[in-house]
């Protein structure tokens, strides 16, 4: 197989309000490679990604892209599909009530003169494209949403392939599957390798890297970090260490953890799969959070994690059981309002979707989880002046960068966004404090001003718990580390103890025989 | 003024503005549109689907909707109706329609729709012939005359002039003095002042206080009806943009889950919601009842698709989330001043209903190109 340089991208920068997602990115990838793209979340990877497959169309970045040596410039996905490039979602785009086929030719269905389906064409077709990757686990005729997510994955190759894909972009494609189904993509990876397809891989799980991987290159806060490198001519500790780069013990303010009283304490808690009966998405799951400490909730995508504590917050009302005592005292939360009530807040994930009111200002954002403090008890009459004062408070304390309180929040960058979202939740006072992935899609400066924040809260006295799966920031901030992996708490660490491969063992399962708990 | 600051002004205020177009074009198309008795007409034909057009604000501000308005108000002056012929205090009846038509569609409505999470579309559109074939099934299908002689007084009766001007006056004063203390208290602490829109404001509320005293001042006083839903706009304005509530109703349409998640009682608040629409509808009923001095099964037919209309033309968003009470009465206004002009200029009712629909296309048409930018 000739492996010569089929896609090369030179000097890509793109940004975003207020944050620079890709500065003079460089790389070139051959056929029948593999090449793996590393980096932390937040690195840029899939960014670059979205660049190179036109949904972030020119001219909204800046750069050449090379497509077998010929400039190219799109200005939408399809015209990236015609170059031969195809990319693969971590959320797939299959319509789930749609078959394999119809899925994998949607849109292109093969119609006679009057338009109708020839549904024995469409079938066969569909036959040949997936013998020829090797599958027999589904049928041309299977309803997607009846195959499991591997399986939905290989529907997703197969359409790429059928486009006459020839690049084709991976976003972490293992993150949701079992260890079966990720043998079985393997296979087909290896097997369009030798067809000479070329392949752009991202993921975080070293081992995947080591077996599949040619090369690999490494991208840290938006910019490649060394060269394209041979997977042979690098160790695991440099692109480690070509990831995180920067001394990271100099972003975590130092302190000593003072842990106060056991605070809350969660005993057997399981929460369902919101689909799928008799799955359990969290399985009868204990642990215990003390004050002044900040407790790390580690594990890979889809651990469990966002739903132990969503679990925990009564975001999942009738579909979670278990106990939650605060302070000794067993509570009844029913609604997120009970959780409040009591003293828990929950900084969402997904910030957008669960935890922001874009086309309000930020008063309102700031305020509206607790309008009790500027509002009459009984008629519930807002107090506007009660209300800026406090808003305008948490803004300087924070450090907001905003023109006013009544910019409206859709407007703001995201790091900008999250500490409201903190200030909205420091205002319901809470004794227990869990932050989902609390920096992600935040630049390095709002970073380490949300770490400095969390000491301070820790120091007064309030339980933090922080779910991250940047290995290095759940190092850093926190002073005792539980790792999840498929639903239950398989480990814990303390600050000491506690290494990245030893975490990393744990949340892959790879640590086999066992619980260090 | 700059020209971008006019541009802007002129589209935060663009249905203000084209209320005030409109009226003067009818007014030069036809004499008798400005006079005090046409315009006092005006106002009270307006103020039935007014009434309900506050409600629909509220639903559609948390992105519901509401469709069985017109039926429940058909169904409510047919109960009031029926309650006096059987020798029921005319009070008492009022209360019981209200809670028995209001207060028990709207609850079960809100149950459905926030505990089964059943499109609101679909609920009230069964709702919309449930009430519809209740009315005609108690009322046997016939017009339901009324023989109490206070009934009619509450939807025909006016205010006396005197009270009328003292009561203008004092709603302005209440306005001006609200609008520059919440300013003063704004700087106070540092805040910027919109100065153009408070002066715009307050001039715009002198100008509605004149065209009040005029039109009620010098006819009869004010009527009572229109009283009514000064009252109830007021009062929406105020819970809308003063209280929790109103808050929890701009987080709820603005992002469900996200308000869920912030311990905001969503099931709760949107019983309420659909409890208050229906009540409010009931109350619209009555009062036509009451106009007409009887009940016919058939009345209120439609009614839905005016308080929409009233609604979205004032820009509210059918998405949710963004809105305003103030803008709903504009809307309602529109509407109103084209219903009665068109009458005036001998319009026929056909030719009403088209140039109504293009109208309302219009208006979201234009809501849709400002929220592009």
């Amino acid at each position: 197989m000739a492996n010569e340089i089929v896609l090369k991208m030179v000097d890509i920068t793109k940004e975003f309000p207020g944050v620079k997602a890709l500065s003079h990115v460089n790389f070139e990838a051959r056929s029948g490679e593999l090449l793996a793209l590393m980096g932390e979340n937040g690195a840029g990877k899939s960014t670059l990604m979205k660049v190179l497959s036109g949904v972030w169309p020119y001219p909204t970045y800046t750069g050449d892209i090379y497509v077998n040596g010929e400039k190219r410039t799109f200005s939408g996905t399809r015209q990236a599909e015609e170059a031969g490039i195809a990319i693969i979602y971590q959320e797939l785009n299959l319509i789930p009530e749609m078959t394999v086929a119809e899925n994998i030719f949607l849109d292109r269905q093969f119609t006679d003169a009057m338009g109708r389906i020839d549904w024995v064409r469409l079938n066969h077709e569909t036959k040949l494209l997936l013998d020829e990757l090797g599958i027999r686990d589904f049928k041309p005729t299977d309803k997607v949403s009846s195959i499991t997510v591997g399986k939905q994955q290989m529907v997703e190759i197969a359409k790429a392939l059928s486009k006459k894909a020839r690049i084709l972009v991976l976003d972490e494609p293992t993150s949701a599957l079992t260890d079966k189904e990720v043998a079985d993509l393997f296979r087909i990876i290896r097997k369009l390798k030798a067809d000479g397809v070329c392949m752009c891989y991202i993921s975080h799980k070293m081992e995947e890297i080591q077996q599949v991987a040619d090369r690999i290159v490494v991208l840290r806060d938006g910019q490649t970090i060394g060269d394209v490198t041979p997977i042979a001519e690098i160790t695991m500790d440099q692109i480690i260490s070509r990831m995180v780069g920067r001394d990271i013990k100099d972003m975590f303010p130092k302190r000593v953890a003072k842990r106060g009283r056991k605070i809350l304490e969660v005993r057997d808690l399981e929460v369902d799969h919101p689909t799928l009966p008799h799955e359990k998405r969290v399985k009868k799951t204990s642990f215990t959070a003390y004050e002044g400490e900040i407790l790390g909730i580690s594990g890979l995508m889809g651990a469990g994690r966002t739903e132990l504590v969503g679990g925990i917050f009564g975001a999942y009302p009738g579909q979670s059981r278990g106990e939650v005592l605060l302070d000794g005292k067993k509570l009844t939360i029913r609604s997120p309002r009970d959780a409040i009530d009591n003293g828990i807040a929950l900084l969402t994930e997904d910030r957008k979707a669960l935890g922001l009111f874009l086309s309000e200002p930020i008063s309102f954002n700031t305020t509206i989880s607790s309008l009790e403090t500027v509002s009459s008890k009984l008629l519930g009459v807002i107090n506007h002046a009660r209300e800026r004062e406090l808003v305008t408070d948490y803004v300087k304390r924070l450090g907001v960068k905003t023109p006013s309180i009544d910019t409206v929040i859709g407007t703001l960058s995201g790091g900008n966004q999250q500490k409201v979202i903190l200030g909205k939740w420091l205002n319901s006072k809470p004794k227990v404090f869990i932050l989902d992935e609390p920096t992600r899609g935040i630049d390095i400066g709002a970073k380490v001003e949300i770490y400095k924040l969390l000491h301070s809260l820790a120091e007064e006295g309030v339980a933090v718990i922080v779910i991250s799966s940047e290995l290095p920031e759940v190092l850093g901030i926190s002073d005792r580390i539980l790792v999840m992996a498929e639903g239950r708490i398989v480990s814990e660490f303390n600050r000491d103890t506690a290494t990245k491969e030893a975490i990393m063992e744990y949340a892959t399962g790879s640590a086999k025989g066992g619980d260090s708990k | 003024m700059t020209n971008s600051g006019l541009v802007s002004f002129m589209k935060k205020n663009a249905t203000l503005i084209a209320l005030i177009v409109l009226a003067l074009g009818m007014g030069i198309a036809d004499d008798s549109f400005f006079t005090a008795r046409n315009l006092s007409n005006l106002a009270r034909q307006v103020t039935i689907i007014g009434i309900i057009a506050v409600g629909m604000t509220m639903v559609i501000l948390i992105a519901g909707i509401d469709l069985s308005v017109g039926s429940v108000a058909g169904l409510a002056a047919v109960v009031v109706t029926i309650l006096m012929q059987n020798d029921i205090n005319v009070w008492i009846s009022i209360v019981v329609t209200l809670s028995l038509v209001g207060v028990v569609i709207g609850g079960w409505n809100g149950f459905w729709i926030a505990h089964y999470k059943i499109p609101a579309f679909i609920i009230t559109l069964g709702m919309l012939t449930i009430a519809r074939g209740l009315a005609l099934t108690i009322s046997d299908g016939s017009a339901v005359p009324v023989t109490d002689t206070t009934f009619p007084l509450i939807g025909g009766a006016y205010i006396p002039p005197l009270i009328s001007v003292v009561l203008i006056a004092g709603v302005f004063g209440l306005v001006l003095f609200s609008t520059l203390r919440s300013a003063m208290r704004v700087r106070a602490i540092g805040g910027q002042v919109d100065k153009v829109q408070i002066i715009t404001n307050l001039i715009l509320a002198g100008a509605g206080a004149a065209l009040a005293l005029y039109m009620f001042g010098s006819y009869n006083g004010i009527p009572v009806p229109v009283a009514i839903f000064a009252v109830i706009a007021g009062a929406g304005i105020y819970v809308l943009g003063q209280t929790r509530f109103g808050r929890r109703l701009y987080a709820l349409g603005g992002n469900e889950d996200a308000a869920r998640l912030s311990g905001i009682d969503v099931y709760r608040t949107k019983v309420i919601v659909y409890i208050v629409v229906s009540v409010l509808s009931a109350l619209a009923g009555i009062l036509l009842a009451s106009r007409l001095n009887g009940a016919s099964p058939n009345l209120g037919t439609m009614f839905e698709l005016d308080a929409i209309a009233s609604v979205v033309i004032g820009g509210t968003s059918l998405a949710g989330g963004s809105g305003t009470i103030g803008g709903t009465v504009i809307g309602a206004l529109i509407i109103g001043v084209l219903n009665n002009g068109m009458s005036l200029l001998g319009v026929s009712a056909f030719y009403q209903l088209i140039i109504k629909g293009f109208i309302i296309i219009l208006a979201v048409w234009f809501d849709v190109l400002q929220k592009r930018k």
